[in-house]
């Protein structure tokens, strides 16, 4: 279907503006209150830790908040939310440890909102706005919904706070909002740019009437849009305390030092680092159901100084519903520099932002026109935007000896989706999405193995829930979740293996519907560094009408689908299904690549994985040429020896073949 | 005469503390002796007997019971050297324990710590994967059984395990807790190859629902009821043969004590043994002065711990986290939130000014100890700002470097930041103060309070330094110093002043309105369970008080909130109480207006808390000072920064013995304790009370 712009849209496209164009553009509107040069440089030792010790607790209550008064289960389980505080300017001072990827983006709304809302309404104290459209920013995809919150002192915006979390239905032609069907943005969920929600410190009922009505869980989104403003609300009673006790040019001082702080701390870390040029390319099969092509993310990192490029020339063109916006992209590059190269640095993105520039054609997969469908960008192209990034950053930290111990490979490199929605065993309807598949492996460094079902890598505090909740909520019996033996991406230090799981309907006299949405079934996603191998890859598959019942009463629980009978059947990355009773459905989500020649593994070490059941015999013999003796899983030192020196002398031969 | 006594043992010293039923209180302070800590009870009591001036067995003859914290499980935990186990779970989820729901990989963990998201690993494994034995049996969430239990491979599997050498074997199934059977079979299977070997079953260690916790504290009792037996018989005995008639207690992380004898059965339930004790003592001397809520900051050289007590009772928290594992042990909630007087200040890679978490610890120590350690900590900046006197710590039995301390600020700090060892001091000293109160702040509002409804108690030897200034920060009404008999050994004396409490539990998840005679029928048989426990203490109570409770939530969500439930017979209305209950207790958790309603409700837990009251509770004495009344004179001036505003002044310093009840004193002073120092900032006073205590409030 050929694909027509809209006049007139291009004004919600967010880009990242400078402090000067955003002056200009608020004018007199709006009395802004700035850090003075001369306080920042006098800024005493004492008065800056204090502070920035108080801004970071300040971002752990307003999270603590959200959570507490939500009533949605990614938010209170999956910590699918983050919180931010910013300057005047929406530069990102201090951001939250729950969903990075949320937070990242907030600055452009920010900005968006001083750019486009100062005149027209106005941005007054006791203001907050509500924003889920992906191309201003302040989310991923439309069921992220920012609320943001100028704050005032002496008449003048001051700061910003902001609570942004994913809100389980808002629209759209399906339930969740997003469906493998779309094929733009007006089968999703309507995309709303800022719009004064809170106005004198008070819910707007129109607006929020105008925000909720389309929703198929409305009570439950409303209760999260007061998570919102009252997260925005305790964050903001802080910083007036705050101000109380030091003054507002010395809080904004210290704002504007955490700023350079963060900034200079990246740069010095990058001097470090030789200059260069690093690329990778991210795959995802199928970019709506039936489609059988597969699209590429490419991003090529070049580093001069202490100055980041991320170029994404050679990404595909915008597709089906996998698209994200602009925002989307830059959530999905500071979600791989976060981790990647800020572990040890403040998370004050307005300052880490001055090292990055990023160079991306419009109409791409990551930098999708309206009306694109990019519904399901969160977990689609701005996760792959993610995966390429953490590879280049990897590869470019690799270089460096001093730093190479901060060094990981991708992690588990999307998420893998299954809803299901039908009868339960009370009778009652439902509608929920599986969340074990935040379990994945995380990525293997330098000196260590990736950690086994470590989660994921954006979200720092993810959980899974029990076996025995989901069975006592929803119609279902596991008959495993378990490690799997071998998906760790092989190599001198391991990608941390992930789990699978298998369950039959339990309880329910009807077919469940199901909608299938994940990638990296077919291609890797979660690559290997330095020779290391990729991880495994996400896989679904259901067996109908199997003999599941009958194996149960010979006293047979199956561990494998080999051991039950029925008819296998694979499902596609964009899929939706009947889950019958007496059907089986498998899933196994993806694992952590591994780090550098498996043939230089350990052998003691490859020996304690057999022992601990992450590695199969026979992949230790094959993978990393590591000869082990029955019982007791003794490495045989001489045998393992010949046997990698055999796969060396045929890597040799296989290269020459090629004519290399 | 007859005498409690409570001894409480930490890392460094062994407390003990005695009371009689004349009024009459005593207290004894040696070292402890790692690794076998029996030895440092055994003197503490033998001190204390001196102290008393009676031989050691004419004490203990007239002793009535003994209340002991000890950390030897939770140390055998975090050591490992625990028992060999193996573990029998159900078929296709041996993995639950290793998987650790991913939140292992954080679990506990500070957020610096987290946010370093690379640098995250989960802990060592339980046990080795081959030693987990999965069991072919199934049951489902309504406890009917889906796969008859496989008693061949079972017993097949058995013996491997105890060929393999294992002294304890840990059985977890599915949803063992709504039907036993097999759990319980496994058992006899177990006891008929070998009957010696020391069996936990989930269904009765913690019947509750989620398999990783469950399965988690069962392995971990398995592991630690061996040895604990082992450290608690011949302790037992050997009171015993010295004299003792009443019964050795073991102090649980509940704050509530369990029989020596019953103690391993359920081992697991002491692990927070040690750390609760502060607590206890906390609520008794409350429950003298008149305080119902209170913050307990107890601040060690090595750990600062947060507890909190709310309308007169401990704030519980259903499980508890240990080496990032989650166990289901209903616990005081006690946090520990950063590393008292040994925090290392240092500067990060931007050259900014940095206080802990990092510790000194007791060895090396901070720089003025003049142990070898070279880094500056909280402890080397008070002493250069004149609020410790190097010649009068701890009574004067321990002489602090001015001179060192001084050198390592200005090395590490002061000069790489261009400021004077002072301001650096300064700095790090205000820097520990906000710290501490942003940190303090976080655990009170996370537990749904505001902190200016509440008391705070400050004590441990490095806490009295800083409470004024973080409790001014909190906004808390009043700081509290408790200088009495106590203070040397206020955790001892908690202990000494507890109950014997004991919980049981069952999960029965169900969505309301729940069946009344269900719910009737599982709170009767808890409290016979639970009757039949305190029984077996074999310990004479004054009263015995049955407190129920339900974790209950609204369905979407994943966590319970513990939910009183009134006695009686449970009709219909009194279900409906229990569900208002529900949501009264959640709107003063979260908020007015936060609850999900339409979500519905959901009854997960059943518990039952038994409290066997023992006979006498010590009262403290009235304060006798040494010195005469009116107003004292100080036994010194010097120069002191006790704020950062206000800069140097000339600093009046009291002996703590010469004040008199009554006695006000103005800020800025320093007052000081043989076991710690008081400073009273400007801005503040502070009163001596009828015990002694020292009460600051601000102005």
């Amino acid at each position: 279907m050929p694909f027509i712009p809209v006049p007139g849209s291009e004004v919600f496209s967010s880009r990242i503006r400078s402090r000067e164009q955003i002056q200009n553009s608020v004018g007199d509107s709006v009395s802004l209150h700035h850090a003075k040069p001369d306080d920042v440089e006098q800024l005493d030792a004492l008065s800056y830790e204090v502070i920035r010790h108080r801004l970071w607790a300040i971002t752990d209550l307003m999270g603590q908040a959200l959570k507490r008064m939500s009533g949605s289960l990614v938010v209170t389980d999956c910590n699918d939310f983050d919180v931010a505080i910013a300057d005047e300017f929406g530069d990102i001072v201090q951001v939250g440890p729950y969903n990075t990827e949320l937070a990242a983006s907030v600055d452009l709304a920010i900005k968006w909102i001083l750019e486009n809302r100062a005149d027209n309404p106005g941005i007054y104290e006791g203001d907050m706005f509500l924003c889920n459209d992906p191309w201003v920013g302040g989310g991923l995809h439309q069921n992220d919904v920012a609320v943001l919150a100028p704050f005032f002192h002496d008449g003048k915006l001051f700061a910003w706070t902001a609570a942004v979390a994913h809100q389980a239905d808002l629209g759209g032609v399906s339930p969740g909002s997003w469906t493998p069907r779309a094929e733009d943005v007006f089968w999703e969920s309507l995309p709303t740019p800022p719009v004064k929600i809170v106005e004198n410190s008070r819910i707007r009922r129109d607006v929020e009437d105008v925000y909720l009505r389309r929703s198929r869980v409305p009570k439950m989104v409303a209760l999260d849009l007061r998570a919102k403003v009252g997260a925005n609300t305790v964050g903001q009673e802080r910083i007036r305390e705050l101000i109380g006790k030091y003054g507002a040019d010395v809080v904004k001082a210290a704002m504007a030092k955490q700023l350079d702080d963060a900034e200079s701390r990246l740069r010095a870390k990058l001097e470090k680092i030789e200059d260069g040029t690093w690329s990778a390319t991210c795959y995802q099969e199928q970019s709506m159901k039936d489609d059988r092509n597969v699209h590429k993310i490419v991003c090529t990192l070049t580093k001069a100084g202490s100055d980041l490029l991320f170029d994404f020339t050679g990404t595909g063109p915008q597709s089906g519903m996998i698209n994200t916006t602009f925002s989307g992209m830059y959530g999905g590059i500071l979600a791989g520099v976060l981790p990647g190269l800020c572990g040890d640095i403040p998370w004050a993105t307005g300052g880490l932002r001055r090292c990055i520039s990023i160079k991306s054609e419009e109409g791409t997969l990551n930098n999708a026109t309206f009306p694109a469908a990019v519904g399901k960008g969160s977990v689609a192209s701005a996760w792959a935007t993610m995966n390429a990034v953490t590879e280049c950053i990897s590869k470019m930290v690799d270089t460096s000896i001093e730093l190479k111990r901060e060094v990981q490979s991708v992690c588990c490199g999307t998420w893998q989706l299954c809803v299901m929605a039908g009868l339960d065993q009370r009778q009652q309807p439902f509608a929920t999405m599986l969340t074990d598949s935040m379990g994945g492996g995380f990525g293997a460094g330098v000196d260590h193995d990736g950690v086994d079902t470590g989660g994921l890598l954006l979200i720092p505090m993810g959980k899974m829930p029990d076996v025995e909740m989901n069975e006592f909520v929803l119609p279902m019996l596991y008959l495993w979740r378990r490690e799997e033996t071998d998906s760790g991406g092989p190599g001198r230090f391991r990608g941390g293996v992930t789990a699978s799981l298998c369950f039959v309907p339990h309880d329910t006299p009807v077919p469940m519907m199901q909608v299938i949405s994940g990638a990296g079934k077919t291609v890797s996603q979660n690559v290997g560094l330095a020779g290391g191998y990729p991880g495994s890859s996400q896989v679904d598959i259901a067996v109908r009408s199997s003999n599941i019942e009958e194996l149960f009463s010979k006293g047979i629980i199956p561990s494998s689908l080999e051991e039950v009978d029925g008819d296998l059947q694979i499902l596609a990355c964009e899929d939706e299904a009947l889950l019958s009773p007496g059907d089986l459905h498998y899933m196994s989500w993806q694992s952590g690549g591994g780090y550098g020649d498996p043939l230089l593994r350990d052998p003691k070490s490859v020996a304690y994985d057999v022992a601990e059941l992450r590695v199969s015999p026979e992949s230790a013999r094959n993978i990393y040429g590591v000869v082990l003796q029955e019982p007791g899983f003794e490495v045989d030192a001489d045998a393992t020896e010949q046997l990698r020196s055999e796969m060396r002398q045929i890597r040799r031969s296989r290269a020459q073949k090629a004519g290399v | 005469m007859a005498y409690v006594i409570g001894v409480d043992v930490g890392g460094t010293f062994t407390d003990a503390f005695a009371a009689d039923d004349k009024g009459n209180v005593h207290s004894a302070k040696v070292a402890s002796t790692p690794p076998d800590f029996s030895r440092g009870v055994l003197g503490s009591i033998d001190a204390l007997a001196d102290n008393i001036g009676l031989d050691v067995g004419d004490l203990l003859r007239d002793t009535a019971y003994i209340c002991h914290g000890t950390t030897s499980t939770l140390n055998a935990l975090v050591t490992g050297d625990v028992a060999q186990v193996g573990f029998l779970t159900t078929k296709g989820h041996r993995d639950s324990i290793y998987i650790m729901n991913l939140e292992g990989r954080y679990a506990g963990l500070g957020q610096e710590e987290i946010q370093n998201i690379t640098a995250t690993r989960k802990p060592a494994p339980l046990i080795p994967k081959r030693r987990v034995k999965e069991i072919i049996e199934r049951i489902d969430y309504k406890g009917s059984i889906i796969v008859a239990l496989d008693e061949n491979a079972a017993t097949e599997a058995i013996r491997e395990l105890i060929a393999e050498g294992v002294e304890s074997i840990a059985v977890s199934l599915l949803w063992s807790f709504r039907n036993p059977v097999h759990e319980q079979r496994l058992r006899e299977l177990v006891h008929q190859i070998d009957p010696s070997i020391y069996v936990a079953l989930s269904s009765e260690i913690t019947p509750r629902i989620r398999e990783y916790a469950r399965s988690v504290t069962t392995v971990m009792s398995a592991q630690i009821g061996p040895p604990l037996r082992s450290y608690l018989e011949p302790l037992a005995t050997d009171l015993h043969d010295r004299g003792l008639r009443g019964k050795l207690l073991v102090m649980q992380g509940s704050g509530g004590t369990v029989a020596a004898d019953e103690a391993p059965k359920h081992g697991i339930t002491t692990i927070g043994s040690v750390l609760t004790g502060g607590v206890i003592g906390a609520r008794r001397l409350g429950q003298q002065l008149g305080h119902k809520n209170i913050i307990s900051t107890d601040v060690g050289g090595t750990t600062f711990l947060v507890g909190l007590v709310v309308d007169g009772d401990p704030v519980f928290s259903s499980t508890t986290i240990l080496n990032q594992y989650e166990l289901n042990v209903p616990m005081m909630k006690v946090a520990t939130i950063g590393s008292g007087g040994g925090a290392i200040a240092w500067l990060d890679p931007g050259g900014n000014l940095r206080v802990g978490p990092r510790s000194a610890g007791a060895r090396p120590g901070p720089a003025c100890y003049g142990q070898g350690g070279s880094e500056p900590t909280v402890s080397d900046a008070n002493l250069v700002l004149g609020i410790l006197n190097p010649d009068y710590f701890l009574g004067g039995t321990k002489k602090l470097e001015v001179e060192l301390a001084r050198q390592a600020i200005k090395s590490k700090i002061a000069d790489p930041l261009g400021l004077s060892i002072e301001d650096a001091a300064a700095a790090i000293f205000e820097i520990q103060n906000a710290q501490t109160a942003d940190l303090v702040r976080t655990v009170v509002v996370g537990a749904g309070h505001d902190p200016r409804d509440f008391v705070m108690y400050a004590f441990g030897g490095a806490g009295p330094v800083h409470c004024a200034a973080y409790g001014a920060d909190l906004g808390v009404k009043e700081v509290l110093v408790p200088l009495g008999q106590t203070a040397a050994v206020f955790s001892a004396y908690g202990l000494a002043t507890s109950d014997v409490v004991l919980s049981v539990e069952l999960s029965d998840p169900a969505n309301f309105p729940v069946d009344a005679e269900t719910m009737e029928r599982n709170f009767t048989q808890l409290e016979e369970e639970v009757s039949k426990r305190l029984k077996a203490q074999d310990v004479e109570f004054q009263s015995i008080s049955l407190v129920r409770e339900a974790d209950i939530r609204y369905t979407m969500q994943i966590f319970e909130v513990p939910t009183p439930v009134p006695p009686g017979r449970i009709d219909d209305s009194a279900v409906q109480v229990i569900a208002d209950n529900f949501e009264e207790r959640y709107a003063s958790l979260y908020g007015a207006g936060t609850g999900f309603r339409e979500a519905g409700l959901q009854i997960i837990t059943y518990r039952v808390f038994g409290t066997g009251t023992l006979p006498f509770k010590p009262e403290l004495p009235k304060h006798e000072s040494q010195g005469g009344s009116g107003s004292p004179a100080p036994k010194q001036t010097r120069r002191a920064m006790l704020d950062g505003r206000s800069g140097w002044m000339d600093v009046p310093v009291f002996d703590y013995r010469v004040l008199a009840t009554g006695t006000e004193l103005s800020g800025p002073s320093i007052v000081e304790a043989q076991t710690t120092t008081v400073v009273i900032p400007p801005g503040t006073s502070a009163i001596v009370d009828d015990l002694g205590n020292l009460i600051i409030r601000y102005r």
